[in-house]
């Protein structure tokens, strides 16, 4: 377990040095200069040369290279130049709405696609399987977006059940919080819930054609019993896989969720950055989420190998 | 037997106006208080008056920061910091008075000092300090009470620039106005006004709280200036770029008001019996800019052509949800609200909608065809419409249109570049007086340069009598339409909408202003 | 030859008795042909604007509605398909190649291996819309931006499908055997290697061809897709999100649109899947 522990996180590094590469190479690919297209026209050359400085895009660009690995690893992440604060301030500040959303989202899609994967399961080829499978393709195919828009529309403006959007911190008001949290939640959580349960549902029909199962049945074990108990437990090993996987989707699809119901997180905060042409806002961003996904992908695979030991000996 | 009775009436009397007085002081404790949440379009660039002529700036920068000058309800400077002022027979030289015992949020005394400070600055960054300043020799400080302006010539525009609302001349405390250059964005936010900045969370909140030590003039509000009273606990301005949210918010109560609203949502707002619909007038005329300084629109033919092309009501229409209600067609430079200016000229060459005026134009300018860089944003949603539907009728007449949509901070960045662009869109707000009109300057993008047009705005500036100055004001508007600076389109109107629970709203002045407003309980 | 008719007739009747596959590509014909003769589907130009005809609801003058400017909303949804489909298609086609080059390169060369599966590990670390809304609004807005913007993205998981194919037919014995004969790589690859990555690819790259469909309309939701003014799924739904209470019908078909494209896609490469790798099934 140990060494696949080390062989695993030494992997890391130098994905992290790619992900670190591609993120300074972006402000590159920007046609003309970028202090200047963030500056604007008006500004003296002084204060293009001082920007310049402070942005450490002075220099060979192998320099410059270098010079921002050694910022990242030390945890510097640049100014905002809108504003006006260092980037790691601006991204703690707003990060708690995006991973309250994410994992809000992840609930709901654990907690619709798991059982109903599991139940199609057991139940193989009756309606309810016919059901799930078809809404289940459905539920992969529909536009998240749209389904925000039309949630917005039907809950919010139309019933007026729901806040139309918002935010409210879980920590001061957690009451008021759900309720603004329900329809973006469920939006983001949706295609993914229907992921979750097509495989689910597969994994489950896998475990439950195993020996054991059979064996389990022949010794007199209540059906129940061996399908919730046994076969579950079984199949819920490449179920966490994918959640992992889900995770990574889910930071994409935060991005647009926060748009649509203005939730003031990390997203909201890449596109005003993008509009503004907030750079260094851009680039920390970008990274901090690229090394959350490689980390959480790290959690998922030290997970995987210890409930199965059979991977470690990969 | 008479005189207890005449002694019990007199006992009542004073007992029913003691209840009367008793009574008056908590009705007027019951307005105080609350939070007001003000749905906005987006961040404020700044929150340096000096710094930019923005509305939301400009929205926001007028509940902290105070002139010496307001505006009255008709639109006429009179006096906020400054007390008094005496002009010199000759018109060089005018002694501004300022009020005594005005303090600043950290506690300053105001002083002829950080007058002198703040003008001083605002004359070195700000369009209409610039434009004032040009005409001025000297300012200084001549005791702490009293302030004096040494001009060159003799100036229409002393007042009215002290006036104006917009990239106005804040008063600052000296050490702030000292601090930073003109150029550079204030970053401490220190005024006289009757609220202070307590908090900036970009893209979350701005908060702004009472200022209770704040000195209200005596009188009863009068337009923007006047007594203002912060019945208001704070004030907080809630970023909410979709405007769809905005109005959904009030709509459902997360908002107590939301501004720069879509004319759709009109109906829908008269009919939710918790929030009323607020028309503004005027919001915003629209205009289509051309680059005079080089590339296709420097030819006055061409210029021509497309004002002659053009037809406004079906775009004005379309652009106001498709209701009369909501915009104005007009061909006066000044909106019919700013009364001292409005003209009603016959005989302009505007709205014309001759297709075939607009081919001979287009033949006489020698065009080939050369697609036309014309660049716009989606970010205020009429300047796109009103762009689109101009390209199709453009296109119609035989223009090459090439429309450029882009976000409104590279829209403002590239319109100072003239290799980037042939024309672009805004929206004027309301110009005070005839030499705040910034497209006719050659500093503004767009560079207007014809010596007609500013040989008339060197004069407008000089000239006090007002009979002149109307005439004046004529011809440049004759000029304009003959020269086609920019492509003056309709007069839009703007929605709002508000809580009922939001009383004291001045529904007549031209951009949201919160002081004297209270929330009922 | 016989024989290779022989295979190539398993193969299709495989593919049409398998209903997903049948479903799949009919609804994507639909579509196809929906793209291919918009303008003559099409009851009005989608790009003239009449004010005077805005906002209208569903009727027999126009089927889906008008739009804001006027434009006929069914006429749009038809002409946006063509938008979906150019970017769907040939983000598929350039991950495809870009795959199999960067796949084929990492499979046979030891030492180019590992850099170059570290680099498309990293790649693949930053969300997909994330990366491709940084790259559009670095390069500015046009369809082949966003062609680009998309091939990046979704180019590694094509490329390290193919490397595992590589690597996992490499070490078969027919292939060791050619090479003892003295065939060199170049050739092998061609001819024995290849062939067998036409199956995942053509699973794989229905699901880039679904994901590319997706996220060319999310990007022109945000704004920072194709011009506004171009019909496309995503600039359509962006229109009507401001009028949804006034007009929801702006924004739902085109939605709907999306919604059937993704489906087609999906049961496609599902089907796809189960023929041509029953290994792989969801059952």
């Amino acid at each position: 377990m140990l060494s696949y522990l080390v062989r695993r996180l030494l992997a890391v590094i130098p994905v992290m040095a790619v992900v670190v590469t591609v993120v300074f190479l972006l402000i590159h690919l920007i046609p003309g200069d970028p202090v200047s297209v963030m500056l604007g026209p008006d500004a003296t050359p002084t204060q293009i040369e001082g920007t310049r400085k402070a942005l450490g895009l002075d220099g060979p660009l192998l320099g410059q290279l270098l010079g921002f690995y050694g910022r990242v690893l030390r945890g510097d992440l640049g100014q905002s130049y809108f504003l006006d604060r260092p980037v790691t301030t601006a991204i703690l500040e707003r990060a708690e709405p995006t991973l309250v959303l994410m994992a809000c989202a992840l609930l709901v899609a654990v907690a619709i696609g798991v059982p109903s994967g599991v139940v199609a399961a057991a139940h193989r080829g009756s309606i309810w399987d016919r059901v799930l499978m078809i809404g289940s393709l459905l539920g992969v195919c529909v536009p998240g977006f749209w389904l925000s828009l039309n949630f917005i529309y039907l809950f919010a403006v139309r019933l007026g059940w729901l806040p139309a959007a918002g935010y409210a911190s879980l920590f001061t008001e957690p009451g008021t919080a759900l309720r603004y949290m329900v329809l973006p939640a469920v939006s983001l959580g949706f295609n993914q819930s229907a992921l979750i349960a097509r495989i689910s549902r597969s994994c489950m029909l896998e475990a439950l054609q195993q020996d054991y199962v059979r064996t389990a049945r022949a010794k007199g074990l209540p059906q129940r019993s061996v399908t919730y108990v046994h076969a579950f437990r079984n199949a819920l090993v490449p179920v966490v896989t994918v959640i992992g996987v889900t995770t990574a989707v889910l930071i994409g699809g935060a991005v647009i969720t926060e748009i649509v119901f203005n939730i003031p997180g990390l997203g909201r905060l890449v596109i005003s950055a993008i509009l503004r042409r907030d750079y260094p806002v851009v680039q920390g961003v970008v990274l901090v989420t690229a090394a959350t996904y490689v980390l959480i992908n790290l959690g998922v695979d030290l997970l995987y190998a210890f409930i199965d030991p059979r991977i470690r000996y990969d | 037997m008479a005189r207890r009775a005449f002694w019990l009436r007199v006992l009542t009397a004073f007992a029913m106006a003691a209840v009367l007085i008793i009574a008056a002081g908590p009705a007027d404790a019951q307005k105080k208080g609350g939070v007001l949440r003000v749905g906005n379009l987006g961040e404020p660039p700044s929150l340096d008056a000096h710094w930019t002529t923005a509305s939301i700036t400009e929205t926001l920068t007028n509940h902290i920061y105070e002139g010496l000058f307001s505006l009255d309800r008709d639109n006429k400077p009179i006096p906020m910091l400054a007390e008094s002022y005496i002009v010199s027979k000759d018109g060089l030289t005018y002694t501004f008075k300022l009020r005594q015992g005005v303090k600043f949020h950290n506690g300053k005394e105001m002083t002829s000092e950080d007058v002198v400070a703040s003008l001083t600055r605002w004359g070195k960054q700000s369009i209409y300090g610039k434009a004032l300043f040009a005409q001025v020799a000297e300012l200084r400080a001549v005791d702490p009470a009293t302030v004096q302006m040494q001009l060159k010539e003799k100036s229409a525009i002393v007042l009215i620039s002290l006036a104006v609302p917009n990239n106005f001349g804040a008063i600052y405390p000296k050490e702030i106005a000292e601090k930073f250059a003109p150029e550079v964005k204030v970053t401490e936010y220190v005024g006289t006004g009757p609220y202070k900045l307590a908090e900036w969370k970009p893209d979350q909140y701005i908060r702004m709280v009472r200022f209770d030590e704040y000195k209200s003039r005596n009188e009863k509000p009068n337009g923007y200036g006047g007594g203002k009273t912060a019945w208001l606990d704070e004030i907080r301005w809630v970023p909410v770029p979709e405007v769809a949210t905005r109005v959904a918010q009030v709509e459902t109560g997360e908002l107590d008001f939301a501004d720069d609203l879509n004319l759709d949502a009109y109906e829908r707002l008269k009919a939710n019996a918790n929030a009323r619909p607020i028309v503004s007038k005027p919001y915003y005329w629209l205009v289509a800019v051309f680059n005079k300084k080089e590339g296709l629109m420097t030819n006055q033919k061409l210029r021509q052509a497309w004002q002659a092309a053009i037809d406004i009501e079906p775009i004005m229409k379309n652009v106001a949800g498709g209701k009369k209600e909501f915009y104005r067609m007009d061909s006066s430079l000044a909106p019919v609200e700013i009364g001292a200016w409005h003209t009603k000229m016959s005989g302009l060459p505007w709205n014309e909608h001759n297709r075939d005026k607009a081919k001979r134009l287009l033949q006489e300018a020698g065009y080939k065809q050369e697609p036309i860089r014309f660049m716009t944003t989606q970010e205020y949603k009429w300047m796109y419409d009103f762009a689109l539907l101009s390209k199709q009728q453009l296109e119609d007449a035989g223009f090459v249109i090439d429309l450029q949509v882009v976000d409104w901070a590279t829209l403002v960045k590239r319109r100072n570049n003239s290799k980037e662009y042939d024309v672009f869109t805004t929206g004027m707000g309301a110009f005070y007086d005839p030499t705040h009109h910034i497209y006719l300057t050659p500093s503004w993008p767009g560079w207007t340069t014809d010596e007609g047009i500013l040989k008339v705005q060197q004069e407008l500036a000089r000239e006090t009598d007002p009979k002149k100055r109307l005439a004046l004001w004529e011809q440049q508007t004759r000029q304009f339409y003959e020269k086609v600076p920019v492509i003056r389109y309709g007069d839009l109107f703007g929605l709002r909408a508000a809580r009922n629970t939001v009383k004291g709203f001045n529904e007549s002045v031209e951009r949201v202003r919160f002081y004297n407003v209270w929330l009922e309980k | 030859m016989t024989e290779a008719l022989t295979e190539r007739q398993r193969w299709v009747r495989r593919l049409a008795g398998n209903g997903t596959v049948m479903t799949g590509a009919a609804i994507l014909l639909v579509l196809v042909a929906a793209a291919l003769f918009a303008d003559a589907l099409s009851s009005y130009n989608p790009t003239r604007l009449v004010p005077a005809n805005r906002l209208k609801p569903p009727s027999a003058e126009h089927y889906l509605g008008t739009d804001e400017f006027g434009r006929d909303v069914y006429s749009l949804v038809l002409h946006g398909s063509r938008v979906s489909l150019l970017v769907g298609l040939t983000t598929m086609l350039l991950t495809s190649a870009g795959g199999i080059v960067i796949g084929l390169t990492a499979g046979y060369s030891r030492r180019l291996d590992v850099p170059v599966m570290r680099c498309m590990d990293g790649l693949m670390a930053f969300p997909a819309i994330l990366l491709a809304i940084a790259l559009m609004a670095a390069r500015g807005p046009g369809v082949w931006n966003v062609i680009v913007a998309l091939s990046v993205v979704y180019m590694p998981r094509t490329a390290m499908l193919i490397r595992s194919t590589v690597l996992s037919l490499r070490e078969l014995d027919y292939i060791q055997a050619a090479r003892a004969l003295g065939r060199h790589d170049g050739g092998i690859a061609l001819r024995h290697i290849l062939p067998n990555c036409v199956g995942p690819l053509l699973v794989q790259g229905s699901f880039v061809f679904a994901y590319a469909i997706l996220a060319e309309a999310i990007l022109g939701f945000l704004g920072v897709g194709v011009p506004p003014y171009v019909p496309s799924w995503g600039n359509v739904i962006a229109s009507g999100k401001n009028v949804i209470r006034e007009a929801f019908w702006v924004s739902l078909f085109p939605g709907l649109a999306l919604t059937i494209a993704g489906l087609s896609l999906n049961l496609l490469g599902d089907g796809l899947r189960d023929v041509l790798d029953p290994r792989l099934r969801v059952r």
